[in-house]
């Protein structure tokens, strides 16, 4: 039985070394029309985008954004490579809208300093 | 790069009317500019949905596609736009949402007249602008519906106003902030006003790679009947008849691209994976070799690669089979 099983064993291994170094690994596919297109219009030293990877970083990302798990896919699908590259690269460094009260907050003062200042008139018909 | 505005919020009246006053200044432009363009338009159809707080991004988007005869309401489009750690909606997300309604995401020129054209064209115009400053941005997203060249004023559908007329200078600093950016969400077979062939047609292949085949194939055809010249359609209705399995179909398109442009290197390389795989393998090595010379030291170069090793594995079929010259 052992014998049977140390067989069975060596010939998956075999078949599966054998297949590592044929050249049925490398996927050779049609090149879409969005890549010829970038790769016509930008710079030629622009690597095209590991979707497999970007799609990881995005993916963590929007969950910690708080989007559901069950969205971050279908979120993800509508998203070309290259967007999806910027997606997972800028997300975290993009400027953030974040508060808007703190922000307003923020303009007030600066309204109220150039009130001070005679820029702006505006706040006169309060006593 | 493209900017990653988290987009988005604000109950704006109140900072509007402080930071400006209401005296409509009207711009100048040159008549080349205008050249053309009625001095008045407003898209009284254009549907107005009301934002819920921080969320001017579905509700914008809404109203860009209900308008272009696509479904969603802003509720829907919460789950696809709306990032609750941001408060807001990024600029690829909302492209992407429309993107998989079927619909065309043409960005139009960063100018007004631009702009101006599409809405006298029936295409509202969803921008992105900027109510802060620099320094202390506030991102938000409005639909332009109308516009009055006389008293130089604009028509939005924004956040919780339907028609708000804002000075087409004031509107200029705010757009000017947000990178003068503006969309048009497009049903599949119409072309926005003013169309440029690479970016309708770049619009085209994002619908081809994210899988929407069908409204793919139908910009492409349109773009086909605009720019009959370009090499671009032609390969992207190849490309659609190769990924819905109609080979036959996309050998000739193939074909037809390179009759347009020899040194299309996506249709030389696809031409050869084509026919490799029906065992002409003589002309699939000769387009394998000039889209390898082709693709050296671009992006390509390793797809291409890829192509050239696939091919040097084929064999030849019988001779009953039939190949191109």
């Amino acid at each position: 039985m052992i014998g049977l099983l140390r067989t069975l064993l060596v010939q998956i291994l075999a078949v599966a070394l054998l297949s590592v170094g044929s050249p049925l690994v490398v996927q050779a596919e049609v090149i879409g029309t969005l890549a010829g297109l970038e790769s016509a219009q930008r710079n030629a030293d622009l690597a095209r985008v590991n979707r497999v990877l970007a799609t990881a970083d995005a993916r963590a990302q929007l969950q910690e954004l708080g989007v559901d798990q069950a969205q971050v896919e279908a979120r993800l699908a509508g998203l070309t490579d290259s967007e999806l590259s910027t997606l997972a690269d800028n997300l975290e460094h993009a400027p953030a809208g974040g508060d808007v009260l703190a922000v307003i907050g923020v303009v007030f003062v600066v309204l109220l300093i150039l009130e001070a200042v005679g820029v702006i008139d505006i706040f006169k018909k309060f006593p | 790069m493209r900017r990653l505005a988290p987009a988005c919020a604000v109950p704006a009246s109140i900072l509007l009317i402080a930071l400006g006053g209401c005296s409509f200044n009207p711009p100048r432009f040159a008549p080349e500019e205008t050249a053309g363009l009625p001095p008045q338009a407003e898209l009284t159809q254009v549907p107005f949905f009301p934002q819920k707080q921080y969320q001017c991004g579905p509700a914008a988007l809404a109203t860009v596609l209900r308008s272009s005869g696509a479904a969603g309401s802003p509720d829907e489009l919460v789950n696809e736009v709306y990032l609750p750690g941001r408060k807001g909606s990024l600029q690829v997300e909302l492209v992407a949402a429309a993107r998989m309604r079927d619909r065309v995401t043409y960005e139009v020129s960063r100018d007004l007249p631009s702009l101006l054209r599409q809405v006298a064209a029936g295409s509202p115009v969803l921008v992105m602008q900027n109510l802060g400053v620099q320094l202390i941005p506030i991102w938000h997203y409005a639909v332009v519906v109308g516009y009055d060249l006389d008293t130089g004023t604009l028509v939005l559908r924004s956040g919780t106003t339907e028609r708000r007329v804002m000075g087409m200078r004031r509107f200029m600093s705010t757009w000017n902030r947000a990178q003068r950016w503006g969309l048009v969400v497009l049903e599949p077979g119409q072309l926005p006003a003013s169309a440029q062939l690479d970016r309708y047609v770049a619009a085209a292949a994002a619908l081809e790679a994210v899988g929407r085949l069908d409204a793919a194939g139908r910009a492409y055809t349109r773009a086909h009947e605009q720019w009959p010249d370009s090499a671009w359609p032609q390969l992207g209705l190849a490309n659609v008849s190769y990924r819905r399995g109609d080979r036959q179909a996309a050998e000739g398109g193939y074909l037809a691209t390179l009759a347009l442009d020899p040194g299309n290197v996506v249709a030389h390389n696809n031409l050869a994976e084509i026919l490799s795989d029906r065992g002409c393998v003589s002309q699939a090595r000769s387009h394998a070799e000039r889209a390898a010379a082709l693709a050296k030291g671009t992006a390509l170069e390793a797809a291409v690669a890829a192509t050239a090793q696939h091919v040097a594995g084929a064999t030849a079929a019988d001779s009953g089979v039939s190949c191109p010259p």
